[in-house]
């Protein structure tokens, strides 16, 4: 029997045509802006494109190291609690920056827990642009960003796998899958629709199933129904980024009730030991890419080295501290970025923290108050602003 | 690596390729090589004690064949030697807990220390495959001369870490046939691949669902939602154990070389000798040709045979794993079996008439009857301490109490409306049910002998599409490689 009366190669050139049949009617397509599950990345993006926001001239960029001070400085400025899941601005910035430059401007905080270079890369490849377009990114950047081991590739975090639907990431390939498993995963993505699109058709097929189930059996009605509470008892690993509207809130505190717990410390060893190079420097490349496309569109970038604690800093294998500074304050200069050197910046004590990274909002005030202060003394900064804004009032000029 | 990774993916095409284009006399090294490649994947470290191993049952054993006098303590220290390694590994931890409690109960407080001890994958399954041939080497078959051949027993990768457990009088001389290429090989082996593949992905990862959160949360369902989840589990085991061993001989095919089947139905079983008939076969002949027949088998009186019959099934069940819960469900799997036994002793007594016995609707009856005995097992085998097995079986017996005032609100399942397989598993449990029944239709129609070319095709197709879909990015281990 040749190749050619074989039942499986048969079957695999079959399921080939099957595949490309599906591809060209685009079967179970569903819109990146369709988001099954809700995790930060899916409400973030979803406020961000609705037009209730317009456009904001300061889009911040992070992970949660830029989400939780910001949004915890905001609870406490408002003075009552805020639902992560759609406050996605830094009121307080607004006013500060207003004070120190006259400008009202409007802002969109994107930071979202681990969230990488790549994904603040695909952030504003696919989504700051055209009418959505900032006039400033500021980005704050710690250690981890770009030396977190435990991370298999930029494929493997949450808001690359919402973010990477919106456009074609084929470019950044040989970056987003550096391991010859990964890139055989792309690529048998690319080759068969069902498998590169499986995620589209699995969820089209489960509504379709619930449709059909709900119809057929469907809920008895009970005093107590089953909460997305009750679900995280039972299923604790089922969608585990999932949040709920109303569910994740930054509150008040009081200086009192900010306290330093260094217990991360464990989390972030691992984190940073046998530090492998190539996520370095590939993490490296996507943040100079988006300063790249970013200047490209005119939008000025502030690059932040965020502070984080001597205690966080000591867990850093040698060499790498004063590498990943390098980098950054070289890459801002080359890519015409501002630079704001924050890291190891006496002006934030260990009372800042809430942890050994993570400023707590009394932290996070005083790094806006810097933030705000210094973009207002930009002169790339306010031309940036001037660029879209008629009115400018008080630019007093002068590089960062 | 696993059989469900995309290493695997690469791993055995590039094996199949250079397997056919080997000439045959260097086949036997580059699968040695190649299942080390394998093995080592996991932990480079252990595939030194796979070899240690190998290197001391290929030296020992020969002085079994050999010796005229103390024959039987060559045995012994060969065995032992087995069985140490595979204690020191497997069951050092569990030791130490039952010492620690016995010296508590005494009033002594021991510090016992802590041993960093990984579990190799697959030791109790090659560990078995070497007391096997150290007996039969004993019972007078003849020793395997070559070093390579003999290496290549344990290690073969598709059976490397889950069996099923090879007898070396059925595999090593497959080894000596230089077996031509055949396009068959290819067609049956990639079948069997994807139906497995299907098996533990499609069906036992789902059902997987169900199961943890019933076995983890008992309180949180009722008595019926517990049956239809300890089914689940009855499924789920099946399909991730059946899947694996159908990659395993489809991987095996691939290369020319059948290894045995495992299951055969179990779940049509109608008593519960029945079904050691039908479930891990090679496990089940394993224990009946080195343990209960070695303790006497059933040559001694009715209760020596029930006492070897409990204490193989016992044993059996602590090879699972170094657990309470295992070594119960061993202990219930022999309490049954001497109940079964009993109970035919009995109806012979009686004279019940013969007539009876051979309907259908007792048949039926028996199937049915025996599925659920399995399904009390399985809660011993699944729950992760004694305690759960408690919680859920108390919870299984309020059931007939839950029947007589049913209601729809009752069903945990029915109100969980995300993840969807809790309202599926209504529809899907049948189907499963059915499914087993209409496969044994099947079986007896001959239909799986010469399934039509286009069913095989359309079969192979649809399972390729569904796999491409619904495999998710990471699936569980499979179970049995824990063993």
């Amino acid at each position: 029997m040749g190749i050619l009366r074989s039942k499986f190669f048969i079957s695999v050139a079959l399921f080939a045509a099957v595949s490309s049949l599906f591809a060209i009617t685009k079967l179970g397509n569903i819109a990146p802006t369709d988001f099954p599950i809700h995790t930060w990345t899916g409400w973030a993006v979803e406020d961000f494109l609705s037009d209730k926001q317009g456009r904001p001239q300061f889009v911040f960029l992070g992970s949660s190291l830029v989400l939780v001070p910001v949004s915890g400085v905001d609870a406490d400025y408002l003075k009552h609690p805020i639902d992560g899941s759609h406050h996605h601005q830094s009121q307080y910035f607004e006013d500060q920056f207003k004070k120190q430059s006259g400008m009202q401007v409007k802002t969109f905080n994107f930071g979202l827990p681990g969230e990488m270079p790549s994904d603040a890369f695909l952030i504003t490849k696919f989504l700051l642009k055209g009418e959505k377009r900032p006039d400033v990114i500021v980005y704050g950047v710690g250690p981890r960003d770009f030396m977190d081991n435990l991370l298999p590739s930029p494929a493997a975090t949450d808001p690359y796998q919402y973010l990477s639907r919106f456009g074609d990431v084929s470019s950044h390939r040989h970056l987003i899958a550096p391991e010859w498993d990964q890139r055989l995963n792309l690529e048998l993505g690319q080759l068969f629709y069902s498998y590169g699109h499986n995620y589209d058709l699995s969820v089209s097929s489960q509504r379709l199933a619930t449709t059909a189930l709900n119809e057929l059996l469907p809920a008895p009605k009970t005093d107590k129904p089953f909460t997305i509470n009750d679900r995280r008892v039972l299923f604790p690993l089922y969608k585990p980024m999932e949040i709920a509207s109303k569910e994740a809130y930054f509150r008040p505190t009081t200086p009192k009730e900010r306290t330093f717990d260094n217990s991360n410390m464990v989390e972030y060893k691992k984190r940073y030991s046998h530090l492998n190079w190539r996520t370095f420097t590939h993490q490296m490349k996507f943040l100079a890419d988006l300063m790249s496309t970013a200047r490209d569109r005119g939008t000025q970038v502030i690059l932040i080295s965020m502070p984080i604690t001597d205690l966080n800093r000591d867990l850093l294998e040698k060499g790498t501290w004063d590498s990943y500074k390098k980098s950054l304050k070289v890459l801002a200069q080359s890519k015409g970025a501002s630079y704001i050197d924050l890291g190891d910046s006496k002006q934030f004590a260990l009372s800042d923290f809430m942890d050994t990274v993570h400023l707590h909002s009394g932290g996070g005030m005083k790094l806006l108050d810097i933030l705000a202060e210094k973009a207002a003394q930009d002169r790339r900064v306010m031309s940036a602003l001037d660029a879209t804004n008629s009115s400018i009032a008080g630019l007093k000029g002068g590089q960062l | 690596m696993l059989f469900n990774s995309l290493q695997y993916l690469v791993f055995l095409p590039t094996v199949f390729l250079l397997f056919w284009l080997t000439p045959h006399r260097f086949r036997v090294p580059l699968l040695l090589v190649a299942s080390y490649v394998f093995y080592m994947s996991w932990k480079p470290l252990y595939g030194l004690l796979i070899f240690g191993l190998t290197l001391a049952n290929f030296l020992l054993v020969p002085f079994i064949e050999k010796a005229t006098v103390h024959k039987k303590l060559i045995l012994g220290i060969t065995v032992a030697i087995n069985l140490i390694t595979l204690g020191i590994f497997k069951y050092a931890y569990f030791t130490m807990d039952a010492v620690k409690t016995t010296l508590g109960f005494a009033g002594v407080d021991w510090k016992e220390p802590h041993l960093h001890i990984i579990l190799p994958l697959g030791i109790s399954f090659f560990v078995f495959e070497f007391i096997h041939y150290a007996i039969e080497v004993y019972r007078g078959k003849a020793v395997v001369k070559n070093f390579l051949d003999f290496a290549l027993f344990p290690s073969f990768f598709p059976t490397q870490i889950a069996g099923p457990i090879k007898r070396y009088q059925d595999f090593v001389p497959q080894l000596h046939i230089p077996v031509k290429f055949k396009w068959e090989y290819v067609d049956e082996g990639m079948q069997l691949i994807l139906m497995g593949l299907a098996k533990k992905v499609l069906i036992a990862d789902n059902l997987a669902l169900v199961v943890q959160a019933g076995f983890a949360h008992a309180d949180q369902f009722s008595p019926l939602d517990m049956w239809m989840i300890t089914y689940a589990f009855a499924f789920q085991i099946f399909f991730d154990f059946a899947g694996y061993t159908d990659i395993a001989r489809g991987s095996s095919l691939l290369l020319g070389y059948k290894v045995p089947i495992n299951f055969n139905l179990p779940y049509i079983a109608s008593n519960i000798s029945d079904f050691w008939r039908r479930w891990h076969i090679s496990l089940s002949t394993w224990l009946r040709d080195y343990l209960f027949i070695p303790l006497g088998g059933s040559r001694g009186s009715k209760w020596m045979t029930y006492r070897n019959l409990f204490i193989t099934m016992a044993l059996g069940g602590l090879w699972h794993g170094a657990a309470f819960h295992y070594l119960a469900w061993g202990a219930y799997q022999g309490v049954v079996l001497i109940a079964h036994r009993e109970y035919e002793a009995a109806m012979q007594k009686i004279g019940v008439h013969e007539k009876l016995l051979k309907s259908k609707v007792y048949h039926w009856a028996s199937v049915v009857f025996t599925f659920h005995v399995v399904c009390i097992g399985w809660v011993f085998f699944r729950a992760d301490d004694m305690k759960i097995a408690g919680q859920v079986l108390s919870k299984l017996f309020e059931a007939p109490g839950a029947l007589l005032h049913f209601s729809a609100a009752q069903l945990a399942v029915l109100q969980i409306r995300d993840p969807i397989i809790f309202p599926a598993l209504v529809l899907i449990l049948p189907v499963l049910m059915v499914s087993t029944f209409v496969i044994n239709w099947m079986n007896d129609k001959k239909f799986y002998q010469s399934p039509p070319w286009a069913v095989q095709v359309t079969v192979m197709v649809a399972l390729m599409c569904l796999l491409t879909i619904f495999t998710p990015d990471s699936s569980p281990r499979f179970i049995y490689f824990q063993f």
